[in-house]
């Protein structure tokens, strides 16, 4: 079993309501670990970047959404992909959509770095279990 | 149809068979004729020619390899070629090949020639239609395509928000009242929900995209499970999961989950409301080949004159309005997509069961 307070989730999602409700659902849910939210794939490439040293200790759970304005979560992907092997390693990489579009989900599954595409609004209970696996 | 002339380009190295033929038919239709192919090229750029006509034993190249040469930048107007029995093989190969719609021998009989043009014109009229048709039907498809992407994320996205902001409220600590009002918002917009992903699997699953991946049937039918909880009517009906899966079992897990989906809600919503204990079991047996899943219920049931028509599209039965018609529909041709069949039990006042037999990819 992993520890919460070692779980560190990092939500991505241009919605702000939707941060706000997967916040909130993983808080109602009892998860003590750490949340982060961002609103682009470019500000969460860069914060990965920029700390790499902290979350090389954690277990760090990417949850992307797919539609995105600008860099969406496809693109973010390829971004992800070109960080180290190091820091890709800590990491577990949920796709996390309201899109129930047949060529979106297979493209996201047949992403060798995507573990799962997760629909919305999260479910708090399925995450943990696939964390947990 | 228009009333405008024929067009037709002739080309023949001989000078005096394009004055005969002009001669002959400049009455009827509109002549353009020439000795040389790079202009029979050139006429073709600048006049819209219904019918080509080229002489087979031409000096520099055979009527055959001309209509070679035009056809990828002009395959429409109609090819007929001139010949003397002599070259009647490599007409055969070229009729058979498609390149030319009749040979006509020298020297021609006029009457037939005509005949023979007037038929060539009216294949050029019905195959441009046809064209022009197809053209209109891949636009329409290919927007209708557009529709339904954008329609499955425009229109859903705010759905999910909404229904995820409803969940919340039931977690959160809410005065009875309003929770009873999010409860009846959020059954509601369930049952939108379900009704524009049905739109969009009918369209998707017409698809031939598949992805096979190894399947939980326990993980799945969990997370179905916990979405259908708050489902309208769902409070007064006892889940039960009787999953029996021995080791690894690939499906194609969207297609599963459009069958799961469609059976599970239809259980809730045809509970039956005057019974003391209502139940939906979803049951899963995974054997070597195939996998069979029922979804069984304690509901209304299906009266004997629906049962024949329930997979069938809009049909819907007869006292009940909230479905699309589109429920049972999917889940057949869903399943016919994955190779297998479903079947049906269902007494009134008893219940109905569902019989999903798919057979397991390797």
């Amino acid at each position: 079993m992993t520890e919460d307070k070692n779980i560190n989730i990092l939500l991505v999602d241009d919605n702000d309501i939707d941060i706000v409700v997967n916040t909130k659902l993983l808080r109602l849910a009892n998860f003590k670990g750490g949340i982060q939210s961002f609103h682009s794939g470019n500000e969460v490439i860069s914060f990965i970047r920029n700390n790499a040293n902290e979350l090389q200790s954690m277990v760090n759970v990417l949850l992307l959404d797919i539609q995105m304005p600008g860099v969406d979560g496809f693109e973010t992907l390829q971004f992800f992909d070109g960080l180290d092997d190091s820091i890709k390693a800590t990491f577990q990489v949920f796709m996390l959509s309201s899109s129930i579009d047949r060529n979106d989900i297979i493209r996201a599954e047949m992403n060798p770095i995507i573990r799962k595409v997760l629909e919305k609004p999260l479910d708090v209970y399925l995450l943990r279990r696939l964390i947990e696996q | 149809m228009s009333t405008e002339k024929i067009r037709i380009l002739y080309l023949d190295d001989e000078e005096h068979n394009l004055t005969s033929f002009k001669a002959a038919f400049r009455r009827d239709f509109e002549i353009f004729t020439t000795l040389d192919a790079g202009e029979a090229v050139t006429i073709l750029n600048e006049h819209d020619i219904h019918i080509v006509i080229s002489d087979q034993k031409m000096p520099n190249l055979s009527g055959v390899e001309f209509f070679e040469l035009i056809i990828p930048d002009f395959p429409d107007p109609i090819r007929i070629l001139l010949t003397g029995y002599a070259d009647i093989e490599a007409v055969i190969d070229a009729i058979n090949k498609g390149q030319v719609y009749r040979y006509i021998t020298k020297p021609w009989n006029e009457q037939d020639l005509r005949m023979t043009l007037i038929n060539a014109h009216e294949l050029y009229i019905n195959k441009n239609a046809l064209r022009k048709k197809n053209d209109e039907l891949s636009k329409a498809y290919n927007e209708l395509e557009k529709f339904i992407y954008s329609a499955s994320h425009d229109l859903r996205a705010p759905l999910v928000s909404i229904l995820g902001i409803l969940k919340l409220t039931r977690l959160e600590d809410i005065d009875p009242k309003s929770s009873e009002y999010f409860g009846m918002i959020e059954r509601l917009v369930s049952r939108l929900d379900v009704f524009v992903q049905n739109i969009i699997s009918y369209y998707q699953n017409l698809k031939q995209g598949e992805l096979i991946t190894p399947i939980n049937f326990d993980l799945l039918l969990d997370e179905l499970f916990e979405h259908y909880r708050f489902f309208e009517g769902a409070d007064n009906v006892r889940f039960i999961k009787n999953v029996n899966q021995h080791g690894e079992v690939k499906l194609d897990e969207l297609r599963l989950k459009m069958i799961l989906n469609n059976l599970i809600s239809n259980s809730i919503k045809y509970m039956d409301t005057t019974k003391v204990d209502s139940y939906m079991r979803v049951s899963v047996e995974t054997e070597n080949q195939n996998t069979v899943i029922s979804v069984e219920d304690n509901g209304v049931g299906i009266k004997r004159e629906d049962q024949k028509r329930v997979f069938d599209m809009f049909y819907r039965t007869s006292e009940v309005t909230m479905g699309s018609g589109l429920g049972l529909y999917i889940v057949r041709e869903a399943t016919a997509n994955l190779g297998g069949n479903v079947t049906m039990q269902s007494e009134p006042g008893i219940g109905s069961t569902f019989v999903v037999a798919i057979p397991n990819k390797p």
